[in-house]
């Protein structure tokens, strides 16, 4: 199977990043707003990602391809969603901060968010285009 | 699109799981395309029309709208 790879490869980056955010939380002295919201976020990736690698592996065993063409449309749009995504975070994200916050947002955080809203939406359209069915 | 699908199904005593894998897709796929919320590439439709012994024109019937 070809995709037996690709599964094993998304379960050790999922080990890694939970691995990372504990380690991450274990040595802060503060935990603030920004540090939860972030980290709440990427938890909820995470558990989808996770349920993915399951589903997948559910269909393996049952002897059913984990991907299909379906899927793998799905994935297209719900990447074009994710890009389109990032583009308008990385725009409004220090327009916003400026406005709410009247300051500007350093470049790493700005990449945080992007990066963060990004997989989020990606996740989301993914998880609803799959649920709805998405007539082509 | 509408689609003969289950009818056919039913006459082979296939079930979408079985049809699923004849045809190399997950069986949401064959869910989705049975309600009418997927309309399958024309290779996957080709496929499927030959797994249940028919054609496409059988199989699938085109809304004009």
């Amino acid at each position: 199977m070809n995709e037996k790879p690709e599964i094993l490869i998304g379960g050790i980056v999922a080990i890694l990043v939970v691995s990372s955010l504990v380690v991450y939380f274990l040595t802060i002295r503060t935990v603030g707003a920004l540090d939860l919201v972030s980290g709440a976020i990427i938890v909820i990736i995470i558990a989808l990602a996770i349920y993915i690698l399951w589903d997948r592996t559910k269909n393996i065993r049952k002897g059913l391809p984990a991907k299909d063409e379906r899927l793998t449309t799905i994935s297209y749009r719900a990447g074009y969603y994710g890009f389109i995504a990032a583009i308008w975070t990385a725009v409004a994200a220090p327009v916003i901060a400026d406005i709410l916050l009247g300051r500007e947002l350093e470049g790493h955080l700005v990449t945080a968010l992007v990066v963060l809203t990004s997989a989020l939406v990606f996740m989301l359209s993914y998880f609803y285009l799959a649920w709805k069915g998405h007539t082509a | 699109m509408k689609t003969r699908m289950k009818e056919l199904r039913a006459r082979y005593n296939l079930t979408q799981e079985d049809l699923a894998k004849k045809v190399g897709v997950r069986r949401e796929t064959i869910l989705f395309i049975e309600k009418g919320d997927y309309n399958p590439s024309l290779k996957l439709a080709h496929d499927i029309a030959e797994a249940l012994q028919t054609t496409i024109d059988e199989l699938f019937m085109f809304d004009q709208d």
